[in-house]
């Protein structure tokens, strides 16, 4: 079913903002200034921006060629087919996933900010209870997403703005602590700028909603490109002026750890009094709440999507009767939502929703590249300009950022990069199943987990002593072991008779 | 053949459970509830790691049981 076309210029770049600006600057700041690149964030929030400018020219020539439905996991599927989308659809989905934990978090975080400054004892209940005000928070907004609700998106992003133009007008009155936002000429510094730029890149990330929306806007070849780059622009400046005085008004200190307190609610404490914390705390509540009802609308229409496309199991696009919403998609995502909601690990969370976009970026690029030397004669009303170097930079500097944290051995970068390659893992299991319907295959893949099982068994006997000191453990996990060994024989047994 | 059928079907669910269990054991050594990173003393740099092979243990494992289970009903 085709959409009405009814977004000019303007209403483009309204939604551009509407998907980017949110709860991250409340959530992200915060770990890259105390604990990774302190005032040179500043300098990697600018990176961030080049990085999100060079992909969108990618992202621009593409949805001004492909102005369908479905944003990266269309053009991956036009470029490249079947498993790519779906391994694109994927980590959209991911990205969501944890993207919409963070807001989850960062709900509760500003809420306990708000009560902080006229009733501390309201505060420490808030804190006390933050598994249950997620799984709360998730639960009303399945409701009123089933029910079938809409964002007032213009508001907010016209909210956001006010907010931040007051803030930094605020601050011209405000004797602001110079800082080096330049990070030191050493491979150390470097690295840690770099790592800084994939913790804080979700903040750039929002803005693909503009090519989902590509569809519904006039002229999607010209306004499309411009609304995009535009949005770019708006957007590095905000970020930058309002983090350049966060940073001026928050001086890193031994008193001060961020711990407690997130930057941006700290500066606005300094420069704007008690008003400045409620109005920040309240912009926060604000900005989590709708980034969790998008993400679990986003994750929805991506598991719909899959479902369509038959890669899922049907019943994700069965529709509610009354309102007409895909009910199972929505409650199937809210768990994975609370899942990650309630481990409150907000730098794991922002790696995790970073990496997800990161790669999804690098198969943008690389869906240019392939679509070029695919179909030249395509109809691309805008081109990316300096091509090939601006798809090739888009994908390196998406590859070195997803690189560097883990080099530096950070806890919660490696942490988020293995749950998502283990997400990805079943992600692939679940392809491989759905996909494989030839009996000679599922009999071939049984040897390869049959396989699997049995090394896994014997590692596990052999290591027993190693792993865990306890005696009654080391019964367990060599119990543990010997199923998985009978299970492997079996596996082998049963398939290699059948491939013969 | 049935001895082995039975056999089939039995390990399948014991190793499904092992697999959930894996899992359980996974997101309680990263909430670290009950403070059990320090009853199965896990450093916390080997944390990814040991969650990274639960993981994968679990999801063989609960493959593998799920095939087992369906040998059984074919």
């Amino acid at each position: 079913m085709a959409s009405e076309r009814k977004l000019g210029l303007f209403g483009a770049i309204v939604t551009g903002l509407g998907g980017a600006i949110g709860f991250e600057i409340f959530a992200l700041l915060n770990y890259a200034y105390f604990d990774l690149g302190g005032p040179s964030m500043i300098s990697a929030l600018a990176f961030c921006g080049i990085i999100n400018l060079i992909t969108m020219l990618s992202y621009s020539e593409l949805s001004a060629a492909i102005p369908e439905v479905g944003g990266e996991y269309t053009y991956t599927k036009v470029a490249f087919g079947g498993f790519i989308s779906f391994m694109a659809g994927c980590l959209r989905w991911l990205a969501s996933i944890f993207g919409g934990a963070l807001a989850a978090v960062v709900f509760v975080d500003q809420l306990g900010m708000f009560f902080s400054v006229f009733a501390p004892s309201i505060q420490e209940i808030i804190l006390a209870n933050i598994s249950v005000l997620i799984v709360g928070l998730v639960i009303i907004l399945v409701i009123l997403a089933i029910r079938g609700v809409e964002e007032a998106t213009t508001l907010i992003v016209g909210t956001f703005l006010a907010i931040f133009i007051i803030f930094l007008a605020m601050s011209t009155k405000y004797t602001l602590t110079p800082q080096n936002i330049v990070p030191e000429a050493s491979p150390t510094s470097a690295m840690y700028f770099f790592a800084t730029a994939a913790y804080l890149f979700p903040m750039f990330v929002g803005m693909r909603a503009l090519v989902s929306a590509a569809p519904q806007i006039k002229n999607p070849g010209k306004n499309v490109p411009r609304a995009l780059m535009i949005t770019t622009v708006v957007l590095t400046v905000v970020y930058f002026a309002v983090a350049y005085v966060a940073v001026g008004a928050v001086p890193i200190s031994g008193e001060i750890t961020g711990d407690e307190f997130p930057l941006l609610n700290l500066a606005a404490s300094a420069i704007m009094g008690p008003v400045g914390a409620i109005l920040f705390a309240l912009a926060g509540i604000v900005a989590s709440v709708s980034s969790v009802g998008t993400a679990m609308m986003v994750q929805s229409s991506v598991l719909g999507g899959m479902s369509r496309d038959g890669y899922l199991p049907a019943e994700i696009q069965r529709v509610h009767k009354r309102f007409g919403t895909q009910y199972i998609a929505v409650i199937a995502s809210s768990l994975f939502v609370i899942f990650f909601g309630v481990s409150g690990a907000v730098a794991f969370l922002g790696y995790a929703a970073s990496f997800g976009s990161l790669l999804v970026f690098a198969l943008v690029n690389l869906s240019l590249i392939q679509l070029r030397r695919k179909m030249p004669r395509m109809d691309r009303p805008f081109k990316a300009p300096l091509y090939p170097l601006t798809p090739i930079a888009g994908i390196v500097m998406s590859v070195l950022l997803l690189t560097f944290p883990v080099v530096l051995r950070d806890v919660n970068a490696e942490s988020a990069l293995l749950s998502s390659f283990g997400m990805v893992a079943i992600v692939l299991v679940t392809y491989y199943l759905r996909m494989v319907k030839r009996e000679i295959d599922f009999n071939r893949l049984r040897v390869a987990v049959g396989g699997i099982c049995f090394g896994a068994g014997v590692t596990l006997i052999i290591l027993a002593p190693v792993i865990v000191p306890s005696s009654l453990f080391n019964i367990i996990i060599i119990v543990g072991g010997l199923v998985s060994i009978l299970a492997g024989i079996l596996h082998i047994l049963a398939s290699t008779r059948k491939i013969d | 053949m049935k001895i082995r059928k039975t056999l089939t079907a039995v390990t399948g669910i014991v190793q499904s459970a092992i697999g959930v269990l894996s899992a359980v054991l996974a997101v309680l050594l990263f909430v670290n509830i009950l403070e059990v990173q320090a009853v199965f003393n896990v450093p916390p740099e080997f944390l990814p790691l040991y969650l990274l092979i639960l993981c994968l243990f679990s999801v063989f494992s609960i493959l593998s049981g799920f095939f087992l289970i369906r040998e059984r009903r074919r």
